[in-house]
């Protein structure tokens, strides 16, 4: 992944404590021109990633470089001006103004801002900007966040968690508008989120952030085509010696008669199971949750084992 | 465009979309000049990644079925009336050898794939006599060259 030029984001040894919950360290790099999606349980430190980014939190430790520029080195506002940011949460305390008046006070810091594409993004977002910020529903709200976020054509987008609260229809609206921002091909978003259709859709890298910590970053097709689960049938006592050496096993279990085997290498456990004429009765793909869950499982099981070993 | 990937196969999804998209201009569906969608267009029709397009378009181009013009997109190329025919009958053997290689996997007879294979002909035959529904497609390209 690394012909994609300078990577948007370089993230080294990052970490921060706090009284709850510790991020990192994290290593990461987002490449330019891609969509890397992060995904991750609840508090598993995606939005305290996202304000690491912005520079609204500061990292105990490492180095954070965001569009070429370090952040805590005092060019903030200039950095501003070239990302868009949609927060998790909107920001209550703007809740008394209209969202026009909202829009004429953010466009002041930013000189590309496209007063024809912002109004385009309402039309498309269909959202009514004479309504006062508290009085939006929750979605209408996100959808002004997000056309606030994308009219001054930044170069990076950092969106935590967008679609919370949209309906379909504008879910599907925010999806197309995304591919197109993407379109130029040297614009990069960072996205948060929870929803599984949204990375299927969007995505060209997933990050999986779990405990604070990076558990892996994957192209997003090799990592959908890897995984697979094949049925065999019979006790997980007849099987499990035949399969222990299948290519990537990652997962045998008892599912009432029948055996399911996980592998992260679908190719090659295909080709071992040709070659010894084992023929499974079933085979799937898997989805991107079952996958997270089968890695955030095989991660804890290694922090046990570190544990373990240690006297 | 009609590209249809299976999800549940094992295949890896650039060589999916490779195969299917080398016959459409190699069978002349796809004319010389048209112009292929952006990658990222692409990408978002297919919900697969831009990589993976990428990829794709870098290894068709390196074997001159398209041509990227900076600034204005890829374009299929003109395809070289031998090289039509090689590449035809290329795509069709292999996925012949694939058809008898599942047959063998599940121990089929000569005899039993000649009927396989006999049926199949027929079957398709008999849906090819209605006329096509033609969804995208080009007409009267199939015989060009």
């Amino acid at each position: 992944m690394n012909d994609y030029g300078t990577p948007a984001i370089r993230m080294k040894g990052v970490s921060l404590k706090q009284s709850h919950f510790r991020l990192g360290p994290i290593d990461l790099e987002v490449p330019t021109g891609c969509v890397t999606a992060i995904v991750g349980p609840n508090s598993s430190g995606k939005s305290t990633t996202f304000r690491l980014l912005m520079d609204l939190m500061k990292p105990d430790d490492g180095s954070i470089e965001v569009l070429g520029c370090k952040i805590g080195g005092g060019k903030r506002i200039d950095l501003l001006k070239r990302v868009g940011y949609l927060p998790e949460e909107p920001y209550r305390h703007d809740n008394v103004l209209r969202a026009m008046d909202k829009a004429e006070f953010h466009r002041q810091w930013y000189p590309g801002w496209d007063v024809n594409r912002y109004r385009e993004l309402l039309g498309l977002l269909e959202v009514d900007h004479s309504l006062r910020l508290g009085k939006m529903s929750k979605g209408m709200r996100r959808k002004f966040d997000l056309a606030l976020a994308l009219a001054h054509q930044p170069e990076l987008l950092l969106l935590d968690e967008p679609s919370s609260g949209l309906d379909p229809i504008a879910w599907r609206v925010m999806i197309d508008l995304l591919h197109r921002y993407m379109e130029s091909g040297d614009r990069t978003i960072l996205i948060a989120t929870h929803i599984v259709e949204e990375v299927k859709r969007l995505a060209d890298f997933i990050v999986f952030l779990a405990g604070g910590k990076v558990i892996g970053m994957f192209e997003k097709d090799e990592l959908l085509t890897g995984w697979h689960q094949y049925y065999f049938p019979g006790s997980i006592a007849e099987w499990r010696g035949v399969l222990s050496d299948l290519p990537g096993l990652a997962g045998l279990e008892d599912a009432g008669g029948i055996v399911r085997a996980v592998t992260g290498s679908a190719r090659e456990a295909e080709a071992w199971l040709a070659a010894r004429e084992i023929a499974p009765v079933g085979r799937k793909s898997m989805e991107l949750d079952d996958i997270l869950a089968v890695l955030v499982e095989q991660e804890k099981l290694r922090r046990q084992g570190m544990k373990g070993v240690k006297p | 465009m009609s590209i249809q990937l299976n999800e549940f196969s094992a295949e890896p999804l650039y060589h999916q979309i490779e195969v299917q998209l080398r016959a459409l201009i190699v069978s002349g569906q796809l004319k010389e000049g048209t112009l292929l969608p952006s990658i990222r267009e692409m990408a978002q029709h297919l919900k697969c990644s831009v990589i993976t397009i990428r990829r794709v378009y870098q290894d068709l181009e390196a074997e001159g079925l398209i041509v990227t013009r900076q600034g204005t997109g890829t374009f299929v190329a003109k395809v070289d009336p031998e090289e039509r025919s090689r590449h035809r009958l290329e795509a069709v053997v292999s996925a012949m050898r694939e058809a008898v290689e599942a047959g063998l996997r599940v121990q089929c007879s000569e005899e039993e794939l000649r009927e396989l294979f006999e049926n199949a002909l027929r079957e398709a035959g008999a849906k090819r006599s209605p006329p096509d529904d033609g969804v995208n497609r080009t007409a009267g390209g199939e015989n060009e060259g």
